[in-house]
């Protein structure tokens, strides 16, 4: 079935057309965003349960951008009364007008801007989904989750509870300017299992695995089959030894490269950082950053995952764009506004918290390409590393290409064999063409995840998916 | 919005239910050098609604929260309610009421004058010294003025207005060609500008220093010092597990009346909550649920004193008179700030990500900037990381006797954490 979009907002297109006609008598450009998305979130441990008509991307609002002079400002608001859309734009102005006059007493002065393009266009897209989240038995839902909790405690050692979550959304979004009339409607879904134990020194330990991708709830089956790698996960961690700080030969599995993506070429080559010189990036494009086996792919088409929008929340069709081709830096990923300030074209990548929150150059899919090693070949070529499985966290530096990433485990890897030996928690650090240089061979499976949130900085929360095969490289652990 | 919400909860015949309704009304500017990026104005009013249905005859409380648009019609008021309520039915936990107690502090309503807040951030920032060589990459400014009226079917109704505000900065410095940046976001209730020109001109000076910096050596384990506002993620680790419901979870063992940490060797912590601290950025004596925040020890001389948490969690732990809190403050150490720097010792003062796991008490952080102790000498390093666990480095953890205050937390101005990890990148010479 389509998922339909928003009744809602298709109620309020009149009434957006004459806010956007009478904001455009005193503004040289002016766009609407306008969301209406739904969904739930749900939460079952066999301590305690909560279900939510809201998850982190359910909203229902609108941001209106205008231009004048070479500035551009906005304002963001979930009332409207259609009746008196006059009276909003009033409002509008009077806002930005006191805004402007404190902004003249403090002395400040516009990054002056060219004016948007506002090609026509004309775009209707309703996505593929078997359910939808607003019509989803959740009674049937909770009931799994309570089972698949309860098997969880059963079946893995030590653990204490089980965690089972999951949440879906059905994204209505409009977008609006003179010449252009943009409406996408689909439906994204993420589940995870998490269990946590104490190990002997009474550190808890926690282990996990999560299903997601751009489809309806239906996706939620594929927890089961996850649940049944959490015991030996986590009699691995609960064993598990610190390790002894050094550079190792690595071979990182799919979560792990999706982090080291996300972290290395995700952030460090967002071009709005460009735009404020603060991303080493805009000085290697078209130069070596990695090895002949690296090519990084960045954009909403390149996989169906929770990311995978028409496009972006400044209007922007979604791309599918190579940053790194065989190592060598091709270019980075772009908002609207940061295109125009580097005479560049947008990538469909500026993205939005949420209707209130300003467009940033973000990142959607994030992956590396495959290649043709097979795991075993690639364990038998180290004398002495680890495997990494299992990502936490990570933090990009892309004014120094410095990378953290907080790693679940190692299995350790002696003489070309896996000795059984574990050590968590890992931190890898090191130098972003250090690492990538290093690659040298690659896994002809890769998998996409998309069951985190990205900040920018320390906010600016939002979908993102990433991940790609099985890479061998050397890198930094501690 | 809300009296049509209220009648319609009662005609569904809803057992208890609680409406938190927000507007937030906010200034935003984005600033590139010293040129304005963009300028924002942001007026959003969010109605989350909290249904809960008795079960079995009381013996279990089922609860569901949701939203509804401050745009929404009639028929989709009606449609979201009765969701929530059939949903309600779907989980089944222990029995527990909601707050019952009247309010018996005073309504804060004093307005935000949001527009001043936003231009004395701009005066402050502009006010900073910089160089050639050290100066303010870009900013963000957001200002808000919040009021939250909380009511719920016991007839608790509470309403506050109070200012947020945060500032993101980035900072450069450069020499002969190389140029490095830190990042700091800054969360407080309004404009502090001492303090924040104050910030900025230490984060210049690591960014100057930064410059000189040298590959971390690979020191092994050693004792490692915090004197930024990373040292919060220290101090969360405490205030986590006395949380009620990190408590009922079971992802805390601590116990009331034992010590938090065992066979203690360095300063004993004592942590109170505090329903009010200077200019903080959640300022406001009620909480959420329409609880009074009570000052109150949560641990004192080392010992487990109080949980505290939210209504259903903290019934679940039998707790009177409980409340969530925002506000905490650590007591200092028993030596002074240059004591507690003594001997050898790294001082970190940038990481990338400076992160304790509450639940699992892991540290971790890529070293952007630290300052190495050694032999007398002191030397700027860069990379690396740092990393051990709360578990074993809080029994000879100490802290100093000043004390310093970030957004909601007064914490030790400086604390020492002994025999963490530091995986250099240098070997030492």
């Amino acid at each position: 079935m389509k998922a339909p979009f928003s009744p809602y907002l298709n109620r309020i297109t009149p009434a957006l057309r004459a806010l956007l006609e009478d904001l455009g008598r005193d503004y040289e450009y002016v766009s609407l965003l306008s969301t209406d998305s739904v969904g739930f979130s749900t939460s079952i441990s066999q301590r305690s349960k909560n279900v939510s008509g809201k998850n982190m991307t359910t909203e229902r609002g609108t941001v209106v951008r205008v231009y004048k002079g070479g500035q551009y400002s906005e304002c963001a608001f979930n009332q409207l009364d259609t009746a008196r859309v006059g009276e909003k734009a009033r409002k509008i102005r009077c806002e930005l007008e006191k805004q402007f006059a404190m902004l003249d007493r403090a002395g400040m002065s516009a990054y002056e801007t060219g004016m948007l393009a506002d090609e026509p266009l004309e775009l209707f897209v309703e996505k593929e989904t078997e359910q939808l989240p607003e019509k989803t038995d959740l009674s049937t839902l909770v009931e799994k989750l309570t089972a698949l909790s309860g098997e969880g405690v059963k079946t893995i050692p030590g653990a204490l509870d089980c965690i089972t979550s999951a949440s879906s959304t059905h994204i209505s979004k409009l977008f609006l300017t003179k010449n252009r009339f943009l409406r996408q409607s689909y439906v994204y879904t993420e589940a995870s299992i998490a269990a946590y134990a104490p190990n002997e020194q009474g550190e808890m330990k926690i282990v996990h695995r999560g299903v997601s991708g751009c489809c309806g709830p239906e996706i939620l089956e594929g927890l089961k089959e996850k649940l049944s790698e959490l015991p030996e996960t986590m009699q691995d961690v609960l064993g598990a030894e610190k390790i002894v700080p050094g550079e190792y030969e690595i071979i990182a599995d799919p979560t792990v490269t999706g982090l080291i993506a996300h972290e290395a070429f995700g952030h460090g080559v967002e071009m709005d950082m460009f735009v404020k010189g603060r991303a080493l990036g805009a000085e290697y494009i078209d130069k070596r950053v990695g090895s002949d086996k690296v090519t990084m792919h960045e954009g909403a088409l390149c996989a169906e995952s929770v990311t995978a929008y028409v496009f972006d929340d400044e209007g922007t069709l979604a791309g599918d764009v190579i940053e790194i081709d065989h190592g060598i830096l091709k270019t980075g990923i772009c908002d609207a506004l940061a295109a125009l300030r580097l005479g560049t074209k947008p990538t469909g990548n500026g993205k939005r918290e949420n209707y209130a929150h300003k467009a940033y150059t973000r990142m959607t899919n994030t992956l590396f390409d495959s290649g043709n090693d097979e795991l075993e070949d690639m364990i038998a070529s180290i004398s002495y590393g680890y495997l990494l499985r299992g990502m936490q966290s990570g933090m990009e530096d892309p004014k120094h290409w410095g990378i953290q990433c907080i790693i679940d485990r190692g299995y350790e890897i002696r003489d070309g064999k896996l000795t059984g030996k574990v050590v968590s928690p890992i931190v890898m650090t090191g130098y972003v063409p250090d690492l990538l240089g290093s690659i040298s061979m690659a896994s002809p499976d890769r998998r996409v995840e998309g069951n985190g949130a990205c900040g920018k900085g320390h906010k600016e929360w939002v979908k993102v998916a990433d991940g790609g095969p099985y890479l061998k490289m050397k890198a930094r652990l501690g | 919005m809300l009296d049509i919400i209220k009648k319609k909860l009662a005609a569904l015949g809803c057992d208890a239910w609680k409406l938190t309704e927000t507007v937030n009304r906010g200034w935003e500017f984005y600033v590139i050098r010293d040129r304005l990026d963009q300028n924002r104005a942001t007026e959003v009013k969010t109605i989350s609604v909290d249904v809960f249905k008795s079960i079995e005859n009381g013996k279990f409380l089922g609860s569901a929260s949701g939203e509804i648009p401050p745009t929404a019609s009639e028929e989709e008021i009606d449609e979201r309610l009765a969701a929530l309520l059939y949903q309600a039915g779907l989980v089944k936990n222990p029995y527990y009421t909601l707050q019952d107690k009247q309010v018996d502090v005073p309504e804060k309503r004093e307005p935000v004058d949001v527009e001043q807040i936003a231009e004395n951030f701009f005066r402050a920032i502009r006010s900073v010294e910089q160089t050639k060589t050290e100066d303010i990459n870009s900013y963000e400014i957001f200002v808000s003025e919040i009021t939250r009226h909380t009511l719920n079917s016991n007839g608790v109704e509470y309403t506050c207005t109070y200012p947020k505000s945060t500032v993101e900065m980035v900072v450069n410095a450069r020499k002969d060609g190389h140029e490095i940046e830190l990042y700091r976001i800054y969360t407080s209730g309004t404009c502090d500008a001492e303090k924040l020109r104050s910030d900025v001109a230490d984060v210049l000076r690591f960014g100057r220093d930064r410059l000189t910096a040298v590959p971390t050596p690979k020191l092994g384990t050693g004792a490692v010092v915090f004197s930024t506002g990373d040292a919060v993620e220290i101090y969360n680790y405490f205030v986590f597990r006395m949380n009620a419901t990190m408590k009922y979870r079971r992802f805390s063992d601590w116990e009331i009346g034992k010590p938090v940490v065992e066979n203690a060797q360095g300063d004993i912590i004592s942590v109170e909550a505090v329903s009010s601290l200077p200019n903080s950025s959640r300022d406001y004596p009620v909480d959420e649920e329409g609880a009074v925040i009570r000052d109150r020890w949560l641990i004192r001389d080392g010992v487990a004193e109080n949980f505290f948490g939210s209504r259903q969690y903290s019934q679940y732990l039998g707790l009177q008179d409980s409340s969530n809190v925002y506000n905490v403050r650590f007591s200092g150490g028993k030596e002074s700030a240059e004591q507690i720097r003594r001997g050898d010792y790294l001082e970190v003062v940038e990481f990338s990500d400076f992160h304790v796991d509450p639940m699992g008490g892991d540290i971790a952080g890529e070293i952007r900037v630290g300052y190495w102790h050694h032999d007398g000498k002191i030397t700027v390093v860069t990379g690396g990381s740092v990393s051990g666990n709360m578990l074993e480095a809080a029994r000879t953890m100490t802290f100093s006797s000043e004390t310093r205050q970030f957004d909601t937390h007064v914490i030790p101005a400086v604390t020492r954490l002994e025999g963490l990890r530091i995986t250099g990148v240098a070997d030492v010479e």
